[in-house]
């Protein structure tokens, strides 16, 4: 492997197209790269983010003439909020077991379907085939599948004379049927994305390794693990942000019900700021969550940066 | 055994037969379970499709079956017979197809930018587009709604496309896929004089195949199958697309249940194309570019 | 390698890039911002934002097509979405005055106060009197008129009114041999129990089907029946008064030892039970009738059971409202006006089976069966939550859940009480 060091004032400094004579520093094409990306995050995304910051101060109903502004308030009631820190735990407890599930079903499903095979593909598709569903749909359909009357579910169980309970409806198993359903969405994804990490592991690692005497865990804790941390921490980071935000699924299956006991953060921010008109206490609860997020998010960062030889 | 690698406990010592047998039996036995997790993925979506065509008396009659008993054409009927369909199919591919291609070059670029090159900031950018993801859709679409009014573009194209063409979860998807090309690639082409340009074009994209392809599909999903986006921005049937129109089939009073299956249906089915097209990509090793 | 010879093709694409962004803002800046109205050429064009998707729609059609068909210079075209949609896009869009001329702001009454408190919506007091193009407002029942005026102006017009009656499985009645249909309470529960069918610990046909979330409630009846209430006059809670605690101990034993209904059920749970004969009864609404005929039910439908307090059901009323800033507010009004008339809501009743809004009807719509035992009710029938503020917050943040508690074994008073506590909180109760 022989690199030059480039020179550090750009690349490629020796144009053959006549004319190009001015010195053009790196980075200036690096901004030009991120611009598109950059403008379109800050003003669709960004400022949006800014001004729903703005109404968390306040007292805000859409299209009142003015609106009252109220310091910290809204968050210090969020502090006394019993509401929202059951939604808190609800999501939590969502994201971590969705997240921990996606994640070690998809690496033993990608680890054992990782060949080229046409079977090996068709399994990966079924795997794959919920994650592109709509939320709203895969809700319905698993309402319906699990419900105690007219399910599929339940018909079967009572056919192999289990009599099955409303999982929907009982105040214990609510919340774990919806997460089952999260990682029976999300599986496929992990799948993919770990996988796509597992092909570019170089087949000389596996043969030295196997040369070396390394049984199949061996070969996968030594030399496939280690390669896919990058992808594992993404998978991570975006199960947890996606977890966190979760409301779709309950929306479509329980509504936050029975009795609050699967109304996520987001499901209690739709409830104040869209069917309660308070926008200002919903933004103060979507900042709340988007710090906590953050918070998770770079930790993960820093715990993988200690162990990441990037 | 010799030459174990450092690390481990030593392995379980076990006669040769019996460990081969042992893992002989392990192995059928994952197969065993991957396949039913399989079934288990699709299952649902084939009772759906059932359910599209079955009639209401079916359906409540005897839930624990897959297969109509009583067929229905109602369903599919009310779905292309209510809406109209083919301004729909078309708003949908513009939307989720313009903003996704958008998207992977944006995406690819600044990935490309935030893995490759060096500039002032660099971590800061990439910190803040991750920290964008981070903020609920339901939060932001007041903003954005407003924003939409003051520029004009409400129930138009460019309304509906320009705002979702780029994507954090794209972005970071495509940095950590690119930080793990080997960086020799680069360092060939730069050598013979290529430009920051060239190397995206040239050498990144080209070895970037499998996360393109899975991110292409796992955004034009996602796209294709957000409803509430397309309901907001206008108000305008003409301009919503598929899975937004199918919300009229769920109401309080009563679900038609065939035609929202049939709806949801019809709506999977280009996904699935696009999926079974995109496979071959998924599982591509690096190419053939002098690694080994 | 003739890499070199690309390096310009960067500048290309940059240039590229920055013309297609600078057309598409361009393109963009010289359309000019929807309004939902517009008019031409003497014709004025409103637009309507309702929440009647689903089986309910083609009636609301109708009845727009037979005023733009009568109407030849205003025409107004309805678009349907969801009613979580709807509650989404309209506050804002009201505000920009981007919205549509007219809307049905949610399936909730209470709903009209957002708008009225932001000034987005238009008062309607102008065009209150007995004239062809004038609202009618003398021939709206009481509860819905006073439901819709706020400080003395009225704001919205019903959309459409619907009473709740007790629909029932002829073929179950006749196979548990009950001859008719429960005309008291007391009959009401026997026939409810006799009609419960558990073999082994598994309920196979419910007597009621009873919903608590999502629906358009049905358990403020149960507490009618016998005199209790969720709030009383003076705007405080009497939830945890004595007639309320004995009708919710009442019912949630019956649900809870006799297993006449499910637990948790949705408006459309309850309905699908009652379509799928595992219910023999079911208190529900005109728009279920068309379904449960086409599901093949031999259906009854009958009065509300009467209790000790004499003869209730709840009334349901959804609000339709004009935009503030309508460009063409005579117009929207006229069609208000025309909506609400007798011809058009005699038409809407016959077409949808949803009996009139108007009082002044019941002997028009006599000879349909069907919308007879609906309009016959409307006397009687008391609106849920009436003229509060906050019954939406009410209904979801305490109601529904005291009555999923109480049908899940909490006890029946500390429930209440708790309920009744949070309910003064948001109504602003003064008293102890």
């Amino acid at each position: 492997m022989t690199t030059t060091e480039a020179p550090a004032a750009g690349a490629g400094r020796r144009p053959a197209a006549p004319g190009l004579r001015r010195r053009r520093p790196r980075f200036n094409s690096a901004y030009l790269f991120i611009a598109p990306s950059v403008i379109l995050i800050a003003i669709f995304i960004a400022e949006p983010i800014a001004q729903s910051g703005w109404m968390s101060l306040h007292n805000w109903t859409i299209g009142e003439a003015t609106h009252k502004f109220v310091g910290f308030a809204n968050y210090t009631a969020l502090y006394h909020d019993s509401r929202f820190w059951n939604a808190l735990r609800v999501t939590v407890l969502y994201t971590v077991v969705v997240s921990v599930g996606q994640v070690l079903l998809g690496l033993a499903v990608a680890s054992r379907l990782r060949k080229t095979t046409w079977y090996s593909a068709l399994l990966r598709s079924a795997y794959f085939f919920p994650y592109i569903a709509s939320l709203v749909v895969v809700g319905i359909i698993w309402k319906f599948l699990l419900d105690p009357q007219v399910g599929l579910v339940n018909a079967w169980l009572s056919d192999v004379g289990i009599s099955a309970p409303d999982w929907l409806q009982s105040t214990a198993l609510a919340l774990p049927t919806v997460i089952a359903i999260g990682i029976w969405k999300n599986v496929g994804f992990a799948m993919i994305v770990l996988l796509a990490s597992m092909q570019q592991v170089p087949t000389f690692l596996y043969e030295a390794a196997t040369l070396d005497g390394a049984n199949t865990w061996q070969r996968f804790r030594h030399v496939t693990l280690p390669a896919l941390r990058p992808a594992l921490l993404f998978t991570s980071i975006i199960a947890t942000i996606t977890g966190l935000q979760l409301f779709d699924l309950v929306f479509a299956m329980t509504s936050g019900g029975p009795i609050f006991h699967t109304e996520s953060v987001v499901m209690y921010l739709y409830e104040k700021g869209f069917v309660e008109f308070q926008m200002g206490y919903a933004s103060a609860i979507a900042w709340v969550l988007f710090l906590i997020i953050l918070a998770i998010s770079a930790v993960q960062l820093r715990v993988a940066r200690y162990r990441d030889v990037d | 055994m010799t030459g174990v690698p450092s690390g481990g406990a030593a392995p379980l010592r076990l006669p040769r037969r019996a460990g081969r047998l042992l893992g002989r039996i392990a192995a059928v036995l994952s197969w065993v379970v991957v396949i039913a997790g399989a079934l288990a993925m699709l299952v649902p979506f084939l009772w759906m499709l059932g359910v599209a065509f079955r009639t209401s008396t079916d359906l409540y009659a005897a839930p624990a079956r897959i297969l109509p008993a009583q067929w229905t054409l109602h369903g599919v009927q009310a779905v292309v017979g209510q809406l109209p369909f083919a301004r729909l199919i078309v708003n949908t591919f513009v939307f989720a197809g313009g903003a996704t291609i958008l998207m992977l070059l944006f995406d690819s670029m600044t990935a490309f930018a935030l893995a490759r090159l060096r500039f002032p900031g660099r971590n800061v950018v990439f910190v803040l587009i991750l920290a964008t993801l981070m903020v609920p859709f339901q939060v932001t679409i007041v903003p954005v709604f407003l924003t939409l009014f003051h520029l004009g573009w409400l129930n138009s194209y460019q309304g509906l496309i320009i705002p979702r063409a780029t994507s954090a979860l794209g972005i970071f998807m495509l940095r950590q896929f690119f930080m793990r090309l080997p960086s020799e690639l680069d360092d060939a082409a730069r050598i013979d004089g290529a430009g920051n340009f060239t190397v995206y074009w040239r050498i990144i994209l080209p070895n970037a195949k499998p996360a393109l392809a899975s991110l292409f599909i796992i955004q034009f999903a996602a796209l294709w199958n957000d409803f509430l986006w397309p309901l907001v921005i206008s108000n305008n049937v003409n301009m919503q697309t598929l899975p937004a129109a199918l919300t009229i089939f769920s109401s309080q009073s009563g679900i038609d249940h065939a035609a929202l299956m049939a709806g949801a249906a019809i709506s999977l089915t280009p996904l699935a194309i696009a999926f079974l097209l995109l496979q071959r990509f998924f599982v591509q090793g690096v190419a053939a570019s002098g690694i080994k | 390698m003739p890499f070199s010879r690309l390096i310009s093709q960067r500048r290309v694409v940059a240039a590229a890039a920055a013309t297609v962004a600078a057309a598409l803002l361009a393109a963009g800046c010289s359309s000019s911002p929807n309004s939902g109205s517009s008019s031409s050429g003497g014709v004025v064009h409103l637009s309507m934002l309702t929440g009647f998707t689903g089986p309910d729609e083609p009636s609301y059609q109708a009845l727009v097509k037979e005023f733009n068909a009568t109407h030849p210079n205003i025409q107004v075209t309805m678009t349907v979405e969801p009613w979580a949609t709807v509650a989404q896009k309209l506050p804002a869009s009201w505000a920009t005055g981007q919205g549509p001329d007219l809307a049905t702001p949610s399936s909730d009454p209470g709903s009209i106060f957002n708008y009225i408190k932001t000034n987005s919506a238009l008062d309607l007091s102008s065009a209150i009197g007995t004239g062809a193009t004038q609202i009618d407002t003398a021939a709206f029942p009481t509860s819905v008129k006073s439901a819709f005026t706020v400080s003395g102006k009225l704001y919205a017009v019903p959309a459409n009114l619907a009473t709740l009656v007790l629909y029932y499985n002829k073929d179950m009645f006749a196979k548990a041999g009950i001859s008719g249909p429960p005309k008291t309470e007391a009959d009401f529960i026997a026939d409810a129990k006799k009609l419960t069918v558990t073999s082994g610990g598994k309920t196979s046909q419910y007597g009621l089907s009873l919903a608590d979330n999502n629906t358009i409630q049905m358990w403020p009846i149960l507490q009618w029946m016998s005199g209790g209430d969720i709030i009383g006059k003076n705007n405080c809670a009497v939830v945890s008064d004595q007639a309320s605690v004995a009708a919710l101990t009442q019912w949630s034993q019956l649900v809870m030892q006799d297993h006449i209904s499910p637990v948790g059920q949705t408006g459309a749970d309850a309905d699908t039970l009652f379509s799928s004969r595992k219910a023999a009864m079911e208190i529900n609404g005109p728009w279920a009738a068309d379904g449960y005929k086409s599901a093949g039910i031999n259906l009854g439908i009958a009065e509300v059971p009467v209790g000790s307090a004499g003869p209730v059901t709840l009334a349901s009323t959804v609000p339709l409202m004009i935009e503030k800033s309508t460009p063409h507010p005579a117009q929207a009004e006229e069609f208000l006006a025309w909506y609400t008339s007798k011809t058009a809501q005699e038409k809407f009743s016959q077409v949808s089976g949803f009996p009139p809004s108007r009082t002044d009807l019941t002997s028009a719509v006599s000879s349909n069966a069907t919308v007879s035992v609906f309009a016959a009710a409307l006397p009687y029938a008391r609106l849920y939550l009436a003229g509060q503020p906050n019954a939406t917050q009410i209904d979801t943040d305490v109601y529904v859940p005291l009555i999923q508690k109480i049908t899940r074994g909490a006890n029946v008073q500390a429930s209440a009480d708790a309920a009744a506590t949070q309910i003064n909180q948001l109504t602003g109760c003064k008293s102890s």
